[in-house]
């Protein structure tokens, strides 16, 4: 039953929350907590779950092939596990002071919480489809959240034109696939297409190809996303793009390793040029950006780019090492945001040149700024270095040398912009006055910080090895997964 | 030129219509017009998908060749989500001209780059 209750329970929440608003605010903080915590608890037992003995739940009781299937299993399960990171820590950040408190918003949160959760376990394509819409409704409304300024509501109308368009393309896949194999189940499809040469493969395969690039915002339509990544609240920010952005990656990595498994020496090298482009745009309209969140979230699409090159190995080493850059991605990206727009509020603006002397100010969040800028540029014993590493490793190996090269130019890169922005920090005396508030963000960033040094110590221990094994295989040999969802 | 070729012409000629009004206008009501017409399209094409010449309702006990029922489905749900798009857009819409008094795409301009 565990797919189905992963889903249910954010969605309980989001739905109990406008009926009990009339109840006393004491009442909205339980629901919302408890909903919260359940949530966080069921993500973690969803991701353990998969990870340990591969589920497959039928609902409704219809087999694979007529029904929807929800699935967990081993390539679920590090992403519910970022859902559950990213969703748990966004959510205690809306306990802070500083926040206004609004039942609302923690309606937008639960829904697009059940509908990634929602997109990490089926195994149907419309009912993805279906799932992939509520989360981006719900994103585009957290975008225009903010404090319902003209610059967010903007960058929402620009992001759901940019999504309803990637959506459209989804949908007409999803149909043109469901025209001539008559499945809707991945498994089948893939099965479908395998066994008969004949059909139409190319168009579906290029409709989800331009959706999907379109919905994660990589090269060639990333224009969206640095508009919505920064002009919403920084928690929006920071969960846009340390989860919802990965969610993309994660339909990427299923549907081209599962559906489109035939097309596979023609769509992972496109991948690999798509990720290089992301990359090499993303670095370099970083370094031209003054506003300290659109900076951030330029290099969103230099570390997409990151990502898709390491699945454009196609290789098991290059789907680890893009998973393990999505974690430390999200722990530092999410962290950066944060102590970002702790910073933009202390000084009252969001320009870089203005930010003299912070440093001094607020030391605490400062220090932890530069272990976050270190994580993403890849300093050596840290965590972005080891992924950025492996994921060069994986290109090697294919012999891939130009996007190889690029990984080491973008570090290059990106420690200029970084390190603007660090000495901004630290020139000049603290004039602001220091700062006595610790609200549930500073706990939030200090928790990112404790999962940036963690995740470093990852790669000492021989268990990390042992389980990048068992995903690389899972996501390489997709006979498992299709036996998992066609025998029952 | 049968039923369903011609049907599927006709939704791959909408969803081209939608998609150069979505590109060209510059009004954001016709980039909202754009996006309906294109949701629009999809809708023909699924329906034509499950489209079976003289086929009877699904309903039991079948009294011949049936219809697919799926894409009837597909399409009720298609038509909820895209009234949710068009519904978000144009609350964006009136948002945007309540803080910009146009709604000229020119002349909105809060965002660079």
């Amino acid at each position: 039953m565990t797919p189905v209750l992963v889903i249910l329970i954010p969605l309980t929440g989001a739905f109990l929350l406008p009926l009990l608003q009339f109840l006393s605010r004491k009442i909205i903080v339980l629901v919302v907590c408890l909903a919260g915590g359940l949530s966080f608890l069921g993500n973690i037992w969803g991701a353990c779950s998969g990870w340990l003995r591969p589920t497959v739940h039928l609902a409704g009781g219809w087999p694979a092939h007529i029904g929807i299937a929800l699935i967990h299993d081993p390539l679920s399960s590090p992403f519910l596990l970022l859902a559950a990171l990213g969703f748990g820590s966004v959510l205690i950040c809306s306990f802070d002071r500083t926040e206004k408190f609004s039942w609302r918003f923690h309606v937008l949160l639960f829904l697009s919480w059940a509908a990634v959760n929602g997109i990490l376990s089926t195994g149907d394509l419309f009912n993805l489809y279906v799932f992939y819409e509520i989360f981006s409704v719900s994103a585009y409304l957290l975008v225009a959240f903010s404090t319902m300024e003209w610059q967010a509501i903007e960058a929402g109308f620009k992001y759901l034109v940019f999504g309803t368009v990637g959506a459209m393309f989804f949908l007409f896949g999803t149909t043109y696939l469901f025209l001539f194999t008559g499945y809707l189940n991945m498994a089948r499809i893939s099965e479908a297409l395998m066994s008969e040469p004949g059909l139409p493969v190319f168009i579906p395969a290029a409709c989800f190809f331009i959706a999907l690039s379109i919905k994660t915002g990589a090269f060639p339509s990333h224009f969206w996303l640095p508009d919505a990544h920064s002009s919403a609240k920084s928690l929006v920010s920071a969960l846009l793009s340390g989860v919802l952005v990965m969610v993309s990656i994660y339909v990427f990595i299923r549907l081209f390793s599962v559906v489109f498994i035939v097309l596979k020496p023609l769509v992972f090298p496109l991948m690999l040029g798509t990720g290089s482009l992301s990359l090499l745009t993303g670095h370099l309209m970083a370094l031209r950006q003054d506003d300290i969140k659109r900076l951030l979230a330029y290099s969103t699409v230099a570390h997409l780019g990151y990502i898709l090159i390491g699945l454009g190995c196609a290789s098991a080493a290059g789907f680890n090492a893009a998973i393990y850059h999505a974690f430390n991605h999200m722990a530092a990206k999410m962290g950066l945001f944060l102590t970002a727009g702790i910073l933009a509020s202390h000084a009252g603006t969001r320009k870089i040149s203005e930010l003299s002397g912070l440093g001094w100010d607020l030391p605490f969040v400062s220090i932890l700024f530069v272990l976050f800028t270190a994580v993403l540029v890849g300093v050596p014993p840290l965590n972005g270095f080891m992924s950025k590493w492996y994921i060069t490793l994986a290109c090697v190996e294919r012999n891939q040398a130009i996007p190889a090269l690029l990984i080491i130019l973008g570090t290059v890169i990106s420690s200029g912009y970084y390190l603007r922005i660090i000495r901004r920090l630290f020139s000049g005396k603290g004039t602001q006055g220091t700062s006595k508030d610790r609200g549930a963000t500073w706990y939030v960033v200090t928790l990112m910080g404790v999962l940036c040094i963690l995740l470093s110590l990852l790669p000492l221990f021989p268990v990390f090895t042992d389980t990048l094994h068992i995903l690389g295989n899972w996501i390489m040999d997709i006979s498992m997964y299709k036996d998992l969802v066609m025998i029952p | 030129m049968t039923m369903s070729s011609m049907s599927f012409a006709a939704a791959i000629i909408i969803f081209c219509t939608g998609f150069f009004t979505l590109l060209t206008g510059r009004n954001l009501f016709r980039m909202v017009i754009g996006i309906s017409l294109m949701e629009g399209a999809l809708l023909l094409f699924i329906i034509t998908v499950g489209y079976v010449p003289g086929g009877v309702p699904p309903l039991l006990p079948l009294k011949g060749l049936p219809v697919n029922p799926l894409p009837h489905a597909f399409t009720l749900t298609t038509i909820v989500i895209g009234a949710s798009h068009i519904a978000l857009a144009l609350a964006f819409v009136v948002r945007i001209h309540s803080s910009y008094k146009t709604l000229d795409v020119e002349k909105i301009r809060g965002l660079r780059e």
